[in-house]
């Protein structure tokens, strides 16, 4: 009878992998699993919480940390797992019946701090010594009958890369016992012990290899011209596969979402059904899903870069840009995933240490111009350089550039005000340059996609409904007059375009109108912007249905008449002021509803979503007046 | 044979004398070794990161981030990158015997 029998009997037998951070747990935990993991957040935290069922049991994969005694909230989450005060989401919260150790065998002196204080716990537990493979091919030695002798339990040497020793070790977890030896548990005490017992069980056959070339990467990687330099090679390329490669699966899913909704329109009679299916819920999913192919790709790519080992690399580069405006080098993934959508970019923050650093970080990522905004973005830089390509291109990428610079300056700004303090200094390990783990890389790009698709999904979906019955109903008919020049394709046009006035929607557009007539927008274009809260790229489709009653603006006569559109007045609609009013408010205004719960959240509480809601609105009404204004008064 | 061991304690007490200096005044590929006491929250996360008192550390690159190798050797093995804000309140005394062989 081992000890584990005799513990309380719980829902399910529970074993939390614990372990430092770049010592290969979480491959050696998908080795152990599969893909059978599932994540989630530990409830009441943004610390994710992968776990699995293997045989009877269910394995906690806690975050990698160095130790257990720090503020971190990774180290608060470990504290309370261990504690049994905390466990994944439909996991029974309970002290764990084993704690299974990961170490790395390259670098095991230090990785015994976290050993003695696992020891300390009195669990049952199994020390794993990870990375044998390398520290093999590093010539270095462990005895590993010496070391469990130490530490009073089980210690297997195993890989999570090869898989060797991965059965040696299932089985001793099967019988793991409370260690028979105690740890110190002060951190003096903790570190002579380590040094003790390292003299004892480990030895280098030689002195460790000096690796030029490590070293030179490193000091390339981080060098001041060279690191940015290779920092924006990188990016660019990064980017352009994003773009370019995203761009295939996203045109089917637009064409698949297209014919789909005009299959089920085919099918039904005409009428509320129909137009709640095919332009509230299909065209809802539809306008989410085409985002998965970018998002996708990022994470992928991203978790491959992260497993080369430079991104570690590239936080400290940008770190250098970023701290003097009260952001961490940590914020250069959110901030760059919120390029493709805010949402995975606030999510992303998670991974900032600091929690005064992760906040700016979630406030200021909508600034980020996200994919949604491009076709906005193309509509009026092609209004406004109807024949220049060149300048098409050069407003494009300033609009991208404005966007960054606005949240730098938010940053900076709010970091004097109300989150004071500079931001926390960078310590991080550099962990060694290596080929990335793809099947690690797979699972979280597997992850990060459903994490997106079910919270945005959801919301988007929600929200497109809505906005379709705003802008559906009332639903009173409108008699046109026909004359002998109108066609009967004019005569619906001219009723979707009246529809469009005196529908719910309309009516609060006509509303509103006065407070965005100091921009330049008449009350299409309110429509246009509120629409937008629901996610930006509906602005053309709206505009398009306005101005000639009919969504489909594949037709280059459809973008031609949004160009030639007239106010109520009869006079042109996109002036240069107007159109350069609007483009600054898109870049600058959160107009999605969607990021705002999102921001909620992950930052903890509703205000810091309604700041960043109307600090964004603020700035963006302001910018769109002073151009407004100013190109109004030089022409 | 007796006069190295007359000068051994002479060196070993000139090593303790000497003050020790910051992190970032290491010069790239000297060594030395970590004076660290507090129990701040910042020093018992770098403690735990391997920047154990009485450690030995080589400096691989100078500047921002500073980088560090724990393992002897720039390159292999266990390397840290410190901001420097943090590596200039780092203290450690100089290795005598690397900054001889780097003055050779």
């Amino acid at each position: 009878m081992s000890s584990v029998d005799s513990l309380p009997a719980v829902h399910s037998r529970t074993i939390a992998v614990l372990g430092n951070p770049n010592v290969g747990k979480t491959t050696l935990f998908n080795h152990i699993v599969g893909i059978r993991a599932k994540t989630s957040n530990f409830p009441g935290t943004t610390q994710e919480a992968r776990h699995a069922h293997y045989d009877d049991s269910v394995l906690i994969d806690l975050p990698g940390v160095y130790s257990l005694d720090l503020d971190m909230s990774e180290s608060v989450v470990c504290r309370q797992v261990l504690a049994g005060d905390l466990a994944p989401a439909g996991v029974e919260a309970h002290e764990p019946n084993a704690i299974l150790v990961v170490i790395d065998a390259t670098n095991l002196m230090r990785n015994l701090t976290i050993v003695a204080e696992a020891i300390s716990k009195r669990l049952p537990m199994v020390v794993a010594v990870n990375m044998l493979d390398l520290a093999k091919r590093r010539g270095i030695h462990i005895d590993f009958d010496r070391l469990g002798e130490c530490l009073g339990c089980s210690v297997i040497g195993c890989s999570g890369k090869t898989g060797e020793g991965v059965d040696d070790l299932m089985s001793a977890i099967r019988d793991a016992k409370i260690p028979d030896r105690s740890a110190p548990t002060d951190l003096d005490a903790i570190e002579a012990w380590g040094e003790d017992i390292y003299s004892l069980v480990a030895s280098a056959k030689e002195s460790p290899s000096n690796d030029r070339l490590t070293d030179r990467l490193d000091r390339t990687f981080t060098h001041p011209l060279l690191g940015v330099v290779s920092f924006a090679v990188i990016m660019t390329g990064l980017f352009w596969v994003i773009f370019k490669l995203a761009a295939i699966p996203m045109d089917l899913i637009d064409s698949y979402f297209g014919t789909f909704g005009g299959w089920v329109a085919g099918m039904l009679p005409e009428g509320p059904i129909s137009g709640l299916l095919v332009d509230g819920i299909i065209a809802g999913i539809g306008g989410t899903i085409i985002f998965l192919p970018q998002i996708v790709l990022l994470f992928f790519l991203l978790a491959m870069l992260e497993g080369t080992g430079y991104l570690a690399r590239a936080a400290f580069v940008i770190d250098r840009v970023l701290r003097p405006f009260g952001l961490s080098g940590h914020a250069f993934v959110p901030l760059l995933s919120s390029h493709a959508c805010a949402i995975p970019g606030i999510m992303a923050a998670r991974a900032v240490p600091d929690p005064k650093d992760r906040l700016a970080t979630i406030l200021v990522a909508p600034f980020m111009s996200c994919t949604a905004r491009i076709p906005v973005y193309v509509l009026l830089t092609v209004i406004l350089f109807p024949d220049s390509p060149a300048m098409q291109a050069a407003a494009f990428t300033s609009c991208y550039v404005i966007g960054v610079f606005a949240a730098l300056l938010s940053s900076l700004l709010v970091r004097r005000t109300i989150l004071k303090g500079a931001s926390r200094p960078m310590a991080m390990e550099l962990p060694n340059y290596r080929f990335p783990d793809l099947k690690a890389a797979a699972l979280l790009t597997y992850d990060r996609g459903m994490a997106f698709l079910r919270k945005a999904g959801t919301l988007i979906v929600a929200v497109s409904i809505v906005l379709w019955w705003l802008g559906a109903y009332p639903n009173t008919p409108v008699i046109i007059e026909p004359t002998p020049e109108t066609t009967q394709e004019q005569i619906d046009m001219m009723q979707a375009s009246a529809q469009a006035r005196n529908s719910f929607l309309g009516q609060i557009g006509g509303a509103i109108q006065p407070v965005f007539e100091p921009l330049g927008y008449d009350r299409k274009l309110t429509i246009g912007v509120l629409a937008s809260f629901a996610a930006r790229e509906v602005f053309v489709s709206t505009m398009a249905v306005q101005v000639v009653g009919s969504d489909d603006t594949e037709d280059e006569s459809v973008l031609d008449s949004i160009a030639n559109a007239t106010r109520d007045d009869g006079s042109l609609l996109f002036t240069r002021a107007t159109s350069w009013s609007l483009l600054v408010y898109y870049i600058l205004a959160m107009l999605c509803l969607p990021t705002v719960v999102v921001t909620a959240k992950e930052a903890g509480g509703w205000r810091w979503a309604w700041l960043q809601l109307g600090w964004m609105t603020l700035l963006a009404y302001s910018g769109a007046l002073i151009v407004y204004q100013s190109i109004t008064l030089l022409s | 044979m007796i006069s190295t061991m007359q000068e051994l304690p002479v060196t070993e007490q000139k090593r303790d004398l000497r003050s020790p200096i910051p992190l970032t005044q290491l010069t790239r590929g000297q060594k030395g070794r970590v004076r660290i006491e507090d129990t701040t929250e910042e020093v018992k996360l770098l403690r735990a990161m391997g920047l154990r008192p009485n450690s030995e550390v080589t400096m691989c690159r100078l500047g921002e981030p500073c980088i560090i190798s724990l393992n002897g050797h720039c390159g292999d093995g266990c390397r840290l990158g410190l901001a420097k804000e943090i590596a200039g309140r780092v203290m450690v005394h100089v290795d005598q015997d690397t900054d001889q062989t780097k003055s050779e």
